[in-house]
């Protein structure tokens, strides 16, 4: 495993709330691992835990990387380690450049242009016409965090947390982040995707499903979205959504005899 | 006039600006330039359509710059103060006329390296006529001992219709002793735009800058902008007035402000007024450090939380 979480336990500031509840699971090297789950679940929590953020300190587990226990490292020396996040509501700072901020987490800086170039057309941003642009808010949100995308990847991290880079995107933008994803699956890179949206989750390989803020499952990705649509009460959507390359994931009959809860 | 001829200490004064002096020397480019080597007028060129002239006086220079009607260019008019001395006083009067239909910009440069008790003074006066387009940039350096005080007191008028943008950027090297004060008439559909940055770096440095805005005529706008930071002792002073005196003008002034190191102490002043009914103005100011999540965007990409302070205050204080 890439990253395992151990009896993982997070508190609101004030110790008065568990968000995350003793949760413990693994991230296969090599995998897209998606961590789904209804809106306070947990998840984005989670995220910002195994990143190292100050405000998001665990309460009591452990962290690992690699084998190594990362509980007390900063987020600076996660980051070194190869770990890094895409934010789900990425900054915009007046004066900093596209190419300087992608510039920053790229550790070899020979042909820097060239990799930032790169890296923005994997995203499908025009190179020419975002170079110099500043990541301020004359920038779209779908521009702004396929930036962010970008600045993640050029990294070439270990393990990039993807947090749900979805959010407040429209249809046709969402189809081409799924196109994004595909590319990401080729650079051999570990990816934590973080999501509430079954088209996008659906090209992870496994998954971990939180439930206010307790972990039920870690399986196959359509088995987890299985229990999820079954936890949710959502048969017929089950039946409807869950493909994964063009071909349905269950039978009608086996997702029927899931619902009733016959033990397969 | 070679570049030899312009002290070498000058003419590389502003790389950290990514500003070459030579670029603007007489021979280069086609814009017009006016030149000083402390008191001494050291170069003078005219363009078309724009009149320059200078006449030395105790202790500096009277400068006229005269755009004349209708007149466009795209290169910039180029104004360089410099005194390559630790000492003295400069004392500039210029006076910028710029007639009715006029697109230009001026870049100054007031650059004093080696500034160690020395004292830089301007009396400005700005009439922009009507239906203009004009950009008034100044750069500042003075050295690294903040050894300088410097003192520029402009008034700006900007008839109806104008555009007029003013930029003034003090981010590099240690500024010393800084009192600014800028006085600007907006007129019947005017746009104002004011860009402040500055940088206090020790506890010599004391930067006060009072920018002020005066929505005059019906329908003028205004922004002013003023970002600036404070550290190893240093402080600074922003002080962004903007009064709406005319119907339906609209004006905003925003402070923001960071300060790092015990010691340093950054203050902000937006003042606002309005004397008529129809009029808006507004302001904004935040002071202290960069809120935590751009940090943690920033080390999430392998650096440390001063490599990415410093990265955010270069942003900020970008031109």
């Amino acid at each position: 495993m890439l990253l395992e979480l151990e009896n993982v336990t997070i508190q609101t500031f004030d110790q008065q709330r568990i968000i995350v509840n003793n949760v413990s699971f693994g991230v296969k090297e090599g995998s897209i691992h998606s961590i789904i789950g209804p809106n306070g679940s947990g998840k984005s929590t989670l995220a910002y835990a195994i990143m190292g953020l100050s405000n998001y300190k665990l309460t009591s587990g452990k962290i690992k990387f690699e084998g190594q226990d990362i509980t007390n490292k900063t987020i600076t020396e996660r980051a070194q380690l190869g770990i890094t996040l895409a934010w789900q509501e990425p900054a915009r700072i007046e004066g900093l450049s596209v190419a300087k901020y992608i510039s920053l987490g790229i550790k070899e800086k020979s042909k820097i242009r060239e990799k930032i170039k790169n890296v923005l057309k994997m995203v499908n941003l025009e190179p020419e016409k975002y170079y110099n642009r500043c990541i301020d808010d004359s920038l779209s949100g779908g521009e702004r965090k396929r930036i962010e995308l970008a600045a993640a990847i050029a990294m070439q991290p270990r393990l990039i947390i993807l947090d749900e880079p979805d959010s407040g995107l429209d249809v046709i933008i969402t189809e081409d982040f799924w196109n994004i994803f595909n590319k990401i699956k080729d650079l051999t890179m570990t990816v934590c995707l973080i999501t509430h949206r079954e088209d996008i989750g659906m090209v992870a390989d496994y998954g971990t499903l939180l439930w206010r803020g307790e972990h039920l499952i870690t399986d196959e990705f359509p088995k987890v979205m299985l229990q999820y649509c079954k936890k949710a009460g959502l048969k017929e959507f089950c039946k409807r959504a869950l493909f994964k390359n063009g071909v349905k994931c269950f039978d009608d009959d086996y997702i029927d005899k899931i619902f009733e809860g016959v033990d397969l | 006039m070679t570049d030899s001829v312009y002290p070498e200490e000058i003419l590389q004064s502003l790389e950290d600006y990514n500003i070459d002096i030579r670029d603007f020397l007489p021979g280069h480019g086609n814009g017009a330039k006016l030149l000083l080597d402390f008191n001494k007028i050291s170069g003078i060129e005219q363009v078309e359509g724009i009149v320059l002239k200078g006449r030395e006086i105790k202790n500096g220079i009277v400068a006229d710059v005269i755009i004349k009607e209708g007149t466009h260019h795209e290169e910039p008019i180029h104004l360089c103060f410099g005194v390559n001395k630790e000492s003295g006083i400069q004392e500039i009067f210029p006076r910028i006329i710029a007639e009715d239909n006029t697109d230009v910009k001026i870049q100054a440069h007031c650059s004093f390296p080696k500034a160690n008790g020395l004292i830089h003074k301007m009396y400005g006066h700005f009439y922009i006529g009507k239906n203009c387009n004009f950009i008034y940039s100044e750069t500042h350096y003075h050295g690294e001992n903040s050894g300088a005080l410097v003192a520029p007191v402009a008034y700006m008028y900007v008839g109806e219709n104008s555009t007029f943008e003013n930029n003034f950027n003090l981010t590099k090297g240690t500024p010393g002793i800084v009192k600014i004060m800028i006085d600007i008439y907006a007129m019947r559909n005017s746009t104002i735009r004011s860009n402040i940055r500055a940088f206090g770096k020790s506890n010599k440095d004391s930067i006060r800058i009072r920018d002020s805005i005066f929505l005059e005529g019906e329908n003028a706008k205004s922004l002013i902008k003023m970002k600036a930071a404070a550290r190893g002792g240093g402080e600074v002073l922003m002080y962004g007035i903007t009064e709406g005196n005319a119907p339906h003008c609209n004006g905003h002034v925003e402070c923001n402000e960071i300060v790092l190191g015990k010691g340093s102490i950054c203050r902000a002043r937006p003042f606002i007024r309005a004397t008529d009914p129809t009029s808006s103005v507004s302001h904004e100011a935040s002071l202290g450090r960069f809120p935590q999540k751009w940090l943690d965007e920033l080390q999430a990409k392998g650096l440390t939380e001063q490599e990415a302070t410093d990265i955010l205050i270069e942003a900020m204080l970008r031109e």
